[in-house]
């Protein structure tokens, strides 16, 4: 039987799934950019139906901001950010299906014939959900906690110095 | 075995294809990055559905789905920190004009 649980996480992962295709099919780049975000935001909407809501809200936020930024590099870098010439911008394109198919079809044979084993019966709720995470972050899993901050900062200052204009030399 | 279990990991399983897909197919820098995310993405319903469904107990499931994030932040980043460096050297961030990056 279908539980209210298992509609809304199918129909979420279908929207993000949809959104995911049409981010590729559109050549409006501005619409690609949004379409990357209604496929994050409805992941987020299926961490909230699988029951993380700190998480699910976390990716929400996070995707709402990260692809608002993307929405301005796309417009910035592209040619024909509108998509009004309707530009082709794919290459070997049925190496990349076929790739992409067998991907699927692959994860999906795992995700189907493998034995995960029993399903949990109990399921800790929101509050204590945030207080085991939390003490996960500053307890046993803190040392790569503070790797993630220090690989993120340390991306940052990269990316800065890679993307900072060389000063120009003056000649004598 | 849950149904909702393997209706994540199938959702899962899409996302990583599309995103392989993208990855592969696309000539601009901006595009195959967003191809990665879906790949990332992918990865993310994954690790939540496994935590979810199998070991709640265990909050180092969460603490996957935060590391995923942190890679998708950072491959943001330095990603459009080379479309930048890119886009001012050559004048675009078009992948198949980037020929003499082959080794």
């Amino acid at each position: 039987m279908m539980t209210a649980q298992m509609f809304f996480i199918a129909f979420f992962g279908l929207a993000a799934v949809w959104f995911g295709i049409v981010v590729f099919r559109t050549f409006s780049m501005v619409r690609s950019a949004l379409a990357l975000l209604f496929s994050q935001t409805a992941l987020g909407a299926m961490f909230l139906s699988m029951q993380a809501e700190f998480l699910g809200v976390l990716q929400i936020m996070m995707m709402a901001t990260e692809m608002s930024i993307m929405a301005i590099f796309m417009v910035m870098f592209m040619m024909d950010p509108g998509g009004l010439g309707e530009m082709e911008m794919t290459h070997q394109k049925r190496l990349s299906l076929v790739t992409g198919f067998v991907s699927f079809v692959a994860a999906v044979m795992i995700a189907v014939f493998v034995d995960w084993g029993p399903m949990a019966n109990t399921f800790p709720d929101a509050a204590q959900q945030t207080v085991d995470l939390g003490l996960e972050l500053l307890g046993r899993s803190m040392l790569i906690f503070e790797m993630a901050g220090i690989t993120i900062l340390t991306a940052m200052i990269a990316a800065t110095a890679v993307a900072i204009q060389p000063a120009k030399k003056v000649s004598q | 075995m849950g149904p909702e279990l393997v209706i994540a990991l199938i959702a899962g399983a899409a996302l990583f294809g599309v995103g392989i897909y993208g990855a592969l197919s696309q000539t601009n820098l901006v595009m195959i990055m967003m191809g990665v995310e879906l790949v990332l993405a992918g990865a993310m319903v994954n690790m939540l559905a496994f935590w979810r469904y199998l070991h709640p107990d265990n909050p180092a499931g969460q603490m996957f789905v935060l590391i995923i994030m942190t890679v998708m932040a950072i491959e943001m980043s330095v990603g459009f920190g080379v479309a930048i460096a890119r886009f001012r050297a050559k004048g675009s961030v078009e992948m198949e004009e980037a020929a003499e990056l082959k080794g």
